[in-house]
């Protein structure tokens, strides 16, 4: 077990600059994920911290120690691909043991045939079945252990795949979309049990996945990463409620959040929908920018509000209501979480008035930089968020 | 809905009974273009074959004997037929592990480089395109004893070191260079080498069909895991990928040596070589049943060419079935 430090890596595939300066320090026994849309280079520095594929610039360190020149075999990590890529013609067990095949037999050992006749092959091999076996069935696959992986189920061969890397105490997992390739239900059943993996072994996973609440529910920390940079690292909740910047705000959180138009006044006071709001900016003054409020934060009023409009279409969990609201002036949908109690009131076509909290409400620059000091003009002057 | 169940009930039987009738009838109709010309085109000679094996039957003749299995006695108790069965044995053990072995070899580097494959891969395939009966005088040509190409290069390195590490060349030089094509030992190992260099080519090629079909995630999966060496990549990921690849080109290249016939026929038109070292089996079946008019004996060899071909067939499906599709 050990903690990473990624220090300005960069990497370029002929002229297209894949990461732009990526930097990240990963804690010993931490669940960090990378997670961005498609392209954004998740992947690429998943593999570059395996040694699988080498970094243009920049440092990579394992448990305090650079790693560079070093290739993937030497570096202690396991990985799980999201192909599983386990080796069609060996059974599950034999899958499972290739790595320690690998690390605890010699040349001589390994052969076929004739390898198991040579002197402590008995020995190693007893001691790689038993690790097997104890691998096998933490992960509840011991009854599989002689089938090939053609015969699996994909839920059985993702667990032959984390298998395959747990079966040694690597100083870091590395689990590229594991999940991608399983359909929902066992998705949501394998996250679980992955995350409590993490937590009965205590090691180090570095987590690669576009499905933002794949990241939010396991994790310790989220990297989110778009365009070749990391543009937030912090605990789901902080991503979630506290984003950087919009493109964070917009990544995270399903149903996306709400961007609105807001004006800025020269002295700082915001208007939406050429209604003046009780927030105000106290750096800098006349400009646009956005105003991002999360469907949870909008509710039903019966007051006055900016943001009117008529119901469009609208999503029934069982358990909560999404509704997509068109408003005038706007030109993307508002979408509002309402309770199901509330859905007589939501009928399509009907007129609805939506209110927010100015303290939930996100405010981001024209650049799309969060605001985060902003003051009530007409209450004190006191600071929010 | 309920009314349609109904009706249906009282009619499906029978609407059943025909529907299947038809889909029989249908299912014979469209196999049937196959299966005539199976029979006409294989099934038929086949068996004429075999029951011409047990007769003295000439062409041009208008009777025959039945001869019982005479034909076959003499294949396996003549001393031809046992210097036939040497030199198709000799043939084809030596030309399958060489011709497969080079061409997964040749595909494998052709498979890493970076550029300039296509050249590579048009060089290697080039004997293959080209027709094996002028090849073949090309080759007599440049193995002439005197004027030849390749006893003349031999020549040219006599007085160097070459003569003193390499005693074939030193006898060479103070006797005289080989008469390949005239002296037995040398004629099945010419035939031989010509027969890879023309054969392994396609061999690379299937083989670098076969290894675009490698999931390159697994050499990654192999380098994680600790295979440091190309040797244990090889062995863990790219041989067991190619294991369907492989079965299908040693039968092909098995069959293909049982039909050696081009070059033998080319180099030596009257009868096998010096010394039959090269009788091979598609020669001597050539050389019974056609130039010598003996249609029983041909025929009977030809049965026992079908046997071998078909031996190995059936290895090929039962491999493919049982060991290399992981299923």
């Amino acid at each position: 077990m050990a903690g990473l430090s990624i220090k300005n890596v960069t990497k370029r595939f002929g002229e297209t600059e894949v990461l732009k300066g990526v930097s990240l320090d990963i804690a010993d026994g931490e669940f960090i994920s990378l997670v961005g849309p498609s392209g954004c280079g998740k992947s690429t520095l998943l593999r570059i911290i395996a040694g699988l594929e080498d970094q243009c610039d920049g440092v990579i360190q394992i448990g305090g120690h650079s790693v560079a020149g070093q290739r993937a075999a030497d570096r202690n990590l396991s990985m799980v691909f999201q192909s599983y890529a386990l080796y069609p013609h060996l059974s599950v067990g034999e899958n499972i043991a290739v790595p320690l095949r690998m690390r605890r037999m010699n040349g001589l050992q390994r052969l076929p045939v004739v390898g198991g006749f040579m002197p402590g092959a008995g020995a190693v091999a007893g001691g790689i079945g038993r690790d097997v076996r104890h691998a096998a069935e933490m992960l509840e696959i011991g009854h599989l252990l002689d089938r090939k992986p053609g015969q699996l189920s994909g839920g059985q061969r993702q667990r032959v795949a984390l298998g395959r890397a747990l079966v040694r105490e690597p100083a870091a997992f590395l689990l590229d979309e594991p999940l991608s390739n399983l359909d929902a239900k066992l998705r949501v059943q394998t996250r679980a049990e992955i995350a409590q993996l993490h937590r009965r072994l205590a090691a180090t996973f570095i987590y690669v996945t576009h499905d933002q609440v794949e990241a939010m529910t396991m994790s310790d920390r989220i990297a989110v990463m778009m365009g070749g940079r990391i543009l937030q690292c912090a605990a789901p909740d902080v991503v979630y409620e506290d984003p950087d910047r919009i493109e964070v705000a917009e990544f995270i959180g399903s149903p996306k959040i709400n961007i609105l138009p807001l004006e800025i006044a020269a002295d700082g006071r915001l208007s939406l929908l050429d209604h003046a709001l009780d927030l105000a900016v106290i750096d800098g003054g006349r400009g646009v920018g956005s105003l991002g409020i999360r469907p949870e934060a909008l509710r039903l009023t019966s007051g006055y509000s900016p943001i009117r409009g008529r119901v469009v279409h609208s999503e029934n969990l069982g358990s909560e209501l999404f509704v997509q609201v068109e408003v005038a002036g706007l030109e993307e949908r508002v979408t509002l979480r309402a309770e199901p109690e509330q859905r007589a009131a939501l009928a399509l076509g009907a007129p609805v008035a939506l209110a927010f909290d100015a303290d939930k409400a996100l405010v981001f620059d024209a650049d799309g930089a969060r605001v985060r000091r902003l003051r009530h003009p007409n209450a004190a002057t006191s600071e929010v968020a | 809905m309920s009314a349609i169940e109904t009706s249906m009930t009282d009619t499906a039987p029978r609407a059943v009974a025909g529907h299947a009738t038809k889909e029989r009838r249908a299912a014979w109709v469209l196999t049937a273009p196959a299966l005539v010309l199976m029979v006409i085109v294989l099934l038929v000679p086949i068996t004429i074959a075999g029951l011409l094996s047990f007769t003295s039957y000439s062409l041009g003749n208008s009777g025959f004997d039945w001869v019982g299995s005479r034909n076959y006695e003499k294949l396996f108790t003549r001393s031809a037929y046992e210097k036939m069965f040497l030199a198709t044995l000799t043939y084809v053990v030596t030309v399958v592990p060489i011709s497969v072995g080079l061409g997964l070899g040749a595909a494998l580097l052709i498979n890493s480089l970076g550029r300039f494959r296509e050249i590579y891969k048009t060089i290697y395939f080039l004997p293959v395109m080209a027709t094996l009966l002028a090849m073949a005088i090309a080759w007599e040509f440049m193995l002439h004893p005197s004027i030849g190409m390749v006893n003349r290069t031999l020549e040219m390195s006599c007085g160097t070191f070459l003569e003193q590490i390499w005693p074939f060349l030193a006898q060479g030089c103070a006797d005289r260079f080989p008469v390949w094509l005239g002296d037995k030992r040398y004629a099945i190992w010419v035939i031989c080498f010509i027969g890879i260099w023309q054969g392994f080519g396609f061999n690379m090629v299937l083989y670098l069909a076969g290894l675009t079909s490698v999931h390159r995630e697994l050499y990654h999966a192999a380098e994680m895991d600790g295979a440091k060496s190309a040797w244990e990549r090889f062995r863990l990921v790219t041989w067991p990928a190619l294991g369907p690849t492989t079965v299908f080109v040693v039968t092909i290249t098995c069959i293909r040596a049982f039909q050696v016939f081009d070059t033998i026929e080319a180099f030596w038109p009257q009868g096998g070589g010096p010394n039959k070292s090269t009788y091979v089996m598609m020669f001597a079946i050539f050389e019974k049943g056609i130039q010598q008019n003996l249609i029983g004996i041909g025929s009977a060899i030809t049965m026992l060419f079908l046997a071998f071909v078909m031996f190995l067939t059936l290895i090929q499906r039962w491999l493919v079935e049982r060991k290399v599709h992981y299923k």
